[in-house]
């Protein structure tokens, strides 16, 4: 981390550091192979690096064994080659993770890359991937990362993931509508909602990943390039041929 | 005291049966334990006397009850959090500041005017205040919100502190503040320095001012 008052402090790819952070914000990945990337988090990268989509021929086996999630194949692309690439989102927090023959399960937009030794597969809660195997991912959070261990109920917006515990269910809570006088308040809706009927409840033994504010992070939209001058379009559906 | 500080955007508090905090609706982050969140229709204490005074102040924030047995992560909008200690001082904040706060305190609207007059209400539109600020007396914690991190300056009789009012946040103690004005011709012609207004604190006290001159 750099100080908080100092002259600019100037990398290059020796002083870049490999798999740790460079700032809060922005983490650098020292890339020798395969990576798995979300699209539009690389920011800049050193070295002989390509970055082609998720279904290409060539990444047969790769997907068959660390992309399970058709379903975000249009958000990852794969670098290839060897390199140091630096990854942001947005200037959120960005941290890295490493599962050891582990199971970790994240919101969909918060994580950025993984490595292959890590298989990505959909959860069955509707918004989240699963992680499982060996190796390190990438992930951004609004606010510093907090750990804590169930039982615990979570703000559903305040929810980065969990690890080695089972999925959590919902919890409602609407204490405060019982009795005489919360009969009158949910007949009349005097008083208002507290915004706090609803939470995760986690239980059993594991980790569960917070953020530091109730903000999601929204899913953007990273396909595209932005249409603005001096940027070459993205090519629409059936090979641009409807971008006319 | 029931705040610790998590890291710099979420705070924590310990409650036990028969405490109270009262926080900010949708603040809550998580919690483990037995706790009930309850909307506080009256917005805070002082009963329907104090609910209508803080209405018609426009400093009533919705608030809820937090009450039980167990451990709650509070945090809002990603914004930086200062946890205030009050032993006997009042402290001056306004009502869409406050994360949380404990329920002991006591909890009150001031009119701007009572400092200062006529001078005090303009300070409250300058500084966004409005005409009315929520005033915290008694012993106990609070947590404050701001945007970029907070700086406790501290004021004495011998050294007056000036503050841009777009970067204050709260004072505590017994500080007299007055809106001085630096205005001149450069004012008049539109080449100001942007710095026209600013607040004096006298006294002896600590102002809290935010790295940012952004609005909540």
């Amino acid at each position: 981390m750099t100080p908080p008052v100092s002259a600019p402090v100037i990398h290059d790819v020796n002083t870049l550091p490999s798999g740790d952070n460079v700032n809060p914000y922005a983490f650098s990945v020292d890339v020798q192979g395969q990576w798995f990337l979300q699209k539009g988090k690389m920011i800049a990268y050193y070295g002989q690096l390509s970055f082609d989509g998720v279904g290409h021929g060539r990444f047969d086996r790769l997907l068959a064994g660390s992309f399970h999630s058709p379903m975000h194949a249009a958000d990852w692309v794969v670098a290839e080659g060897s390199g140091k690439m630096l990854l942001a989102d947005r200037s959120f927090d960005i941290n890295s993770y490493d599962l050891d023959d582990g199971n970790l399960t994240i919101r969909s937009g918060n994580l950025l890359a993984y490595e292959p030794g890590l298989a990505l597969k959909q959860s069955i809660i509707p918004g989240f991937l699963t992680l499982i195997g060996t190796g390190k991912f990438v992930a951004a959070s609004n606010g510093p990362v907090i750990f804590a261990e169930p039982p615990i109920r979570v703000d559903p917006e305040a929810l980065v993931g969990w690890a080695d515990c089972p999925s959590p269910c919902h919890h409602y809570d609407h204490q405060y509508l019982r009795g005489v006088l919360g009969g009158v308040r949910r007949l009349t809706g005097l008083g208002g909602a507290s915004g706090e009927e609803h939470q995760y409840e986690f239980v059993g033994a594991g980790t569960v990943l917070l953020q530091s504010s109730e903000q999601v992070m929204a899913a953007r939209p990273t396909g595209a390039t932005p249409g603005q001058q001096g940027v070459p379009r993205q090519r629409g559906g059936v090979g641009g041929l409807l971008d006319m | 005291m029931p705040f610790t500080q998590v890291n710099s955007k979420v705070v924590q508090a310990k409650i036990q049966a028969g405490q109270r905090l009262y926080s900010q609706r949708g603040a809550m982050l998580a919690y483990s334990g037995a706790v009930s969140f309850t909307p506080d229709l009256a917005g805070g204490q002082g009963g329907i006397g104090g609910m209508i005074g803080r209405r018609v102040a426009n400093e009533a924030t919705p608030l809820m009850t937090v009450e039980g047995d167990g451990t709650v992560m509070f945090g809002h909008g990603g914004h930086h959090i200062e946890v205030i200690e009050l032993s006997g001082e009042t402290l001056y904040v306004e009502a869409d500041r406050l994360l949380a706060f404990d329920g002991q305190l006591r909890q009150g609207t001031m009119f701007m005017g009572q400092q200062g007059g006529v001078m005090g209400m303009v300070r409250g539109q300058v500084t966004g205040q409005g005409l009315f600020t929520t005033t915290l007396a008694g012993n106990g914690a609070a947590a404050v919100m701001a945007h970029g991190g907070v700086l406790a300056l501290p004021v004495t009789p011998q050294s007056p502190v000036h503050v841009d009012p777009q970067a204050y946040v709260a004072h505590r103690g017994e500080l007299q503040n007055k809106l001085t004005t630096a205005l001149g011709w450069r004012e008049m012609v539109g080449r100001g320095s942007g710095e026209g207004f600013q607040l004096e604190l006298t006294g002896s006290g600590t102002v809290y001012v935010q790295a940012s001159e952004e609005k909540l």
